[in-house]
């Protein structure tokens, strides 16, 4: 399925490669090269590349091109998938994910690939089982084996891979027995001049980190479980017990793991927690422009709006900006034309401005297109759809863990035109 | 440093691999081995010291000899008969008590693709199918289809393939489905696993218990199988029924490809399937992987071929975010433009209108982006005349973006056709005309004459000067043939005075046949459910292709400006036939090279040496009109090499055209009035099928259009 995989810098280096049948040549990447050429930004580049005897697949994460090298028709998403989960293995792994990163560890790079791949089809994949398989790197074990001379490979077979619970290992056991779920909503949104929504959806996902001794088995219910009508579970919750009673029942991983994602995307359940006040001139006659902008709170119930940050990209003609925020920092690179504001938490009482001018190249016509202001923000304690947990119950073990739920929304994609 | 002083590496590597006081110490010697792999993962050949390597293998720390065998399945085909040192240390390792290590060494020794192996391995893997830890099986069971595929030309063995279907009960899900991974490439010549009643089965019952990648791979595995009843259809349908919920939107989609094959006698069960998933494609499209937004909106405009209402109500979703990647607007603006209706088609021409003028650095996306546009809007122009007030309030603006010969023959056309309501349109092509000198493409200029004799019909005051330029240009100091006949074609119809110019240029400027997106001819969903969850939807139709694609084959093909060309200038291809063309270049990829330049000797050397590949007789009436016939073949990119002068009896025409991968097409063309047929006779230079039965098809739409309009 998966002949190979590069790994590719954005400056067009392969630093890495791995064959999982027989060798491919390193010339089937030129194709890639083409196109990372004429893509002229390392985003644009198609993730979908056809060459004569191959086709090559990409995902572009972390400033690193994960390519894969397919010889038939395979489902692209599947692959692509994979390639995604490659990156976040490596996430786990190191920390983060970069190519000095890569490089370093380059030797267990190859031992993990080597175990979620054999013969181009995927193997082991959860995180928890492959860390058994080949111990993560740790500074401290660095240095424990460098004087112990122990490895970095475990001795024993993941006893997960025995289980009758594919996701969950055997024998798991804890001191302190907990269970924490995070409900993260994120909201993606286009406004348009006037202030009014043109689309606006909200995805939201429940990650778990559930450290619970034994095979417990939960159940976790919601006060409006209606709110959620698209949604998608890890394949250990019981799918037709949601359907016939909108009830979470599930044996978890051990381990972080995402139980559920979900969509609410009808327009009167979403709101909208902050507008944009904005008055963008550039004047036909004189070289000047004037610029102003406000970011207030609208339907927060109540909650601060904290990690506020502005990013707008300016047209060509703006040769600079000179203005004053009422609060943060603001930035604006006269090369790449972009402004950015870190406003930081937003107070109702005292609404942070950034007002001031632009200048304008001399004699030419005004530019005719206005930025588009991209809106990064977070709101503790808040999630915006109103999605509540009712009830965590434990089944199947005797002790009684420590339950906690924590609520959060961010902005996702979201812009105001101007 | 990779490639550079390899040699000293080498050198120095093997005298640290050699020295005994590293061999003695642990570290040091599992050091110099991962130096080794660490060069290696680099590109350098490090091939110079195996046979250190191999001395490294005989040990009980696990990491080295994980090291050891990455190296050696490396290294193995360039030093085989140094590897068959190795094999004794692999084959003691495969009966260690550690199930990792007998799981490695086999794993390992399948990989060393080295000729003489086989007999080494078939007995560790036999052992291996047998072995209680699962890791070993999983290993084993792959290890078959390695080492079926080393031998290459071998038979298939009857005894292993009977024991790799019995370990499809196996209690280990991946186990499973390896064994299904490995039948498929050992049985490839007989077609594959066979997935039989109690197999499909099986399976199913064991769907929940596999990892997303399993179930993937078993539901594209299960497409083979045919359910016996319409009860067991539905009770299938049942069980996969979840799977649609998926988190993994691989599964989701690669269920509903399931569903749609299945149900492929049920239309309604098929419609219901896309309105379920339509939830999860929607969230796929706004993923936070831009790739899988990609693949996503592929498939979203798949499902608009058949269901063309079915994601009207979501337009918004596919209204471009500023930040998004290239090729996710481009995908975003064609779902768009297949979406609009009577109700949103207002919102969508503002928000197109919006991404005209989009503010970006980088102006080359900006103008591939503005492209993409106008010629939607052509389209929509073309599929929807209620909207062509509303584009031409738009168009205004967009010149200024716009590079590429696509987008200058789509702006154009529309300048042309609806000049009459775009007040700077001649000021507009005036631009234009008095570049003509410098612009490369022929189209351009094709599309120019055209849009500005047409204009000239509605504003002769303001066009009477520069269409004189224009013809002038074209008939005394252009150097493309196909230019210059059209010019002087327009210049002869000119001298016929304007009603006859009106006759044959003003045609419906849309296509009131077509009518609103609504009634457009739906495709079957049967007649792409075999491509869905495939490739094929992602790269068959995408426009980056074609964007992305050289300057030099900057033409290449009948595309669809092409075709709107000839639409536009009256009656060369009608209407029926322009769907006839579109729907060629959209079901295979035959991209004819326009500049193809064969010489007449060549042709016939060429001519003489091949078969006639295909052979047909068209119904003809009359004679033949070369110009005509040249110039609508021109069009096509196929290239007229030698005619019989008119009236000649019989009348013969030899044709030459090539492909972008470089096939040639030699055509003859026999005339013999008197029985009023015409028989083409084609030959091909490689042999591919598909690509001469589109090849054809392309031949007999101009020629039948032709015929048409002569009759």
């Amino acid at each position: 399925m998966i002949h190979s995989l590069f790994l590719i810098n954005s400056s067009g280096d392969i630093f890495l490669e791995k064959h999982w049948k027989s060798v491919v040549s390193r010339s089937v990447c030129d194709y890639f090269f083409e196109a990372q050429e004429r893509a002229t930004e390392a985003e644009n580049v198609p993730p979908v590349i056809p060459t004569p005897h191959h086709y090559l697949l990409s995902v572009y994460r972390h400033k690193i091109f994960f390519v894969a090298v397919i010889q038939t028709e395979v489902p692209p998403l599947f692959v692509i998938e994979f390639l995604h989960r490659v990156v976040d293995t490596f996430q786990d792994y190191f920390g983060v994910c970069s190519e000095p990163v890569i490089k370093d560890n380059v030797v267990v790079v190859y031992e993990v690939l080597e175990e979620m791949l054999d013969n181009g089809f995927p193997l082991a994949t959860e995180s928890n089982i492959l860390k058994e398989l080949i111990k993560p790197p740790t500074i401290l074990r660095t240095v424990v084996n460098t004087i112990t001379g122990s490895t970095n490979v475990g001795d024993q077979l993941p006893t997960g891979q025995l289980s009758v619970v594919p996701w969950r290992r055997t024998g798991v056991k804890y001191t302190n027995n907990e269970a924490y779920f995070d409900v993260i909503e994120e909201i993606d949104a286009i406004i348009d001049k006037s202030g009014s929504t043109i689309t606006a959806e909200i995805q939201g996902v429940i990650d778990a980190c559930v450290k619970l001794t034994g095979m417990p088995d939960l159940t976790l219910s919601f006060m409006n479980p209606r709110l959620l009508d698209d949604v998608s579970f890890h394949p250990c919750v019981r799918f037709k017990r949601w359907e016939s009673e909108r009830i979470l029942s599930f044996i978890p991983p051990d381990g972080n793991f995402r139980l559920l994602s979900y969509h609410v995307s009808a327009q009167n359940l979403v709101a909208i927690p902050v507008y944009v006040k904005h008055n963008i001139s550039f004047r036909d006659s004189s070289s000047l422009g004037r610029f102003e902008i406000t970011v207030g709170p609208k339907q927060t119930m109540g909650k601060t709006i904290e990690g506020v940050t502005v990013l707008s990209q300016m047209p060509r003609g703006v040769l600079n900006m000179s203005l004053i925020p009422s609060q943060g920092t603001h930035t604006f690179d006269p090369v790449t034309k972009m402004l950015s504001w870190d406003v930081g938490k937003i107070n109702p009482q005292k609404l942070p401005s950034l007002k001031g001018t632009m200048s304008l190249q001399a004699g030419a016509s005004k530019p005719d297109e206005n930025p588009t202001i991209n809106l990064q923000f977070k709101i503790q304690q808040l999630a915006i759809s109103g999605l509540k947990v009712n009830r965590l119950d434990m089944y199947g073990e005797k002790y009684k863990p420590f339950k906690g739920i924590k609520y959060m929304t961010k902005a996702g994609k979201f812009q105001v035109r101007t | 440093m990779p490639y550079l002083g390899s040699e000293d590496v080498v050198k120095e590597l093997k005298k640290a691999l050699c020295n005994p006081h590293v061999q003695a110490d642990r570290l040091r010697y599992r050091n110099a081995i991962q130096r080794v792999i660490r060069h290696m993962t680099q590109g350098l050949d490090m091939s110079g010291v195996f046979m250190e390597i191999v001395k490294a293998s005989a040990t009980v720390d696990i990491v080295q000899k994980k090291l050891v065998y990455l190296y050696m399945c490396t290294y193995a085909p360039l030093k085989p008969d140094l590897a068959l040192l190795a094999i004794n240390t692999l084959c003691k390792d495969c009966s260690d008590p550690n199930p990792m290590v007998r799981g490695l060494a086999l794993r390992s020794m399948c990989s060393l693709r080295m000729p003489g192996v086989q007999e080494y391995i078939q007995q560790p893997i036999l052992n291996g199918l047998r072995d209680k830890a699962s890791y070993v099986r999983r290993v084993a069971v792959l290890g078959c289809a390695k080492m079926y595929n080393l031998h290459g030309d071998s038979e298939v063995d009857g005894a292993l393939v009977h024991e790799l279907y019995s370990l499809l009960r196996d209690q280990d899900p991946i186990v499973v489905v390896n064994c299904l991974r490995s039948l498929e490439e050992i049985l490839k010549h007989e077609g594959g696993v066979v997935i039989n009643k109690p197999i499909a089965h099986h399976l199913l019952n064991r769907m929940s218990k596999l990892d997303q990648w399993g179930q993937a791979e078993v539901l594209t595995f299960l497409l083979r199988y045919q359910p016996r009843s319409e009860e067991e259809l539905f009770d299938i349908l049942n069980l996969l029924d979840s799977f649609l919920k998926s988190s993994s939107p691989g599964v989701v989609i690669g269920a509903t490809k399931l569903f749609l094959i299945l149900a492929k006698k049920f239309p309604h069960v098929q419609t219901d399937v896309l309105m379920r998933v339509k939830g999860p494609l929607l969230a796929a499209c706004s993923s936070e992987s831009r790739e899988l937004c990609f693949v996503a909106l592929c498939h979203v405009r798949q499902i608009l071929h058949s269901l063309p209402g079915h994601f009207s109500s979501h337009y918004k979703k596919f209204f471009c975010s500023y930040w998004e990647p290239h090729y996710i607007k481009l995908q975003k603006v064609e779902v768009l433009c297949e979406l609009v209706n009577d109700e949103n088609v207002q919102q969508v021409l503002e928000e197109l209108r919006g991404y005209c003028t989009d503010v970006s650095v980088d102006f080359a996306q900006a103008a591939i982006f503005a492209i993409v546009v106008v010629q939607t809007f052509r389209d929509l122009v073309w599929l929807c005349p209620q909207c062509t007030e509303a584009v031409c309030q738009a168009l205004p603006g967009c010149e200024e973006n716009i590079q590429d010969s696509e987008g200058k023959q789509a702006l154009i056309w529309l300048l042309g056709v609806h000049g009459d309501r775009i007040s700077n349109a001649p000021y507009v092509l005036e631009d234009f005309v008095e570049n003509v000198k410098s612009e490369t493409f022929p189209a351009v200029k094709m599309e120019l004459l055209t849009a500005l004799l047409r204009l000239f019909l509605s504003r002769p005051a303001e066009c009477q000067d520069m269409l004189g330029r224009l013809l002038y240009y074209c008939i005394e100091e252009e150097k493309d043939m196909a230019v210059r006949d059209r010019g002087l074609f327009y210049y002869r119809l000119l001298l016929l005075g304007i009603d006859e110019v009106k006759r044959i240029l003003c045609s419906p400027k849309s296509d009131p046949s077509l009518g609103l997106l609504e009634d457009q001819p739906e495709r079957p969903v049967n007649s792409w459910a075999s491509d869905f969850n495939t490739l094929a939807p992602v790269y068959g139709k995408a426009r980056w292709a074609t964007i992305f694609k050289h300057q030099g084959t900057e033409h290449c093909g009948p595309k669809l400006p092409h075709t709107a060309s000839l639409a536009t200038s009256g009656h060369l291809i009608s209407e029926e036939n322009k769907e006839r063309v579109q729907e060629l270049q959209d079901s295979e990829a035959l991209m004819l090279v326009p500049s193809c330049q064969l010489t007449a000797e060549y042709f016939e050397k060429t001519w003489l040496s091949l078969e006639v590949a295909h052979q047909q007789v068209l119904p003809w009436q009359g004679e033949v009109h070369p110009d005509t016939l040249q110039m609508a073949l021109q069009v096509v990119n196929i290239q007229t090499i030698a005619m019989s002068r008119v009236g000649a009896q019989p009348w013969k025409a030899y044709l030459g055209a090539q492909d972008g991968a470089g096939c040639l097409f030699l055509t003859e063309l026999l005339l013999e009035p008197e029985n009023s047929k015409l028989q083409i006779s084609v030959k091909q230079s490689e042999k591919r099928t598909e690509i001469l039965s589109s090849f054809i098809s392309v031949l007999e739409t101009v020629i039948g259009t032709i015929g048409d309009m002569k009759s």
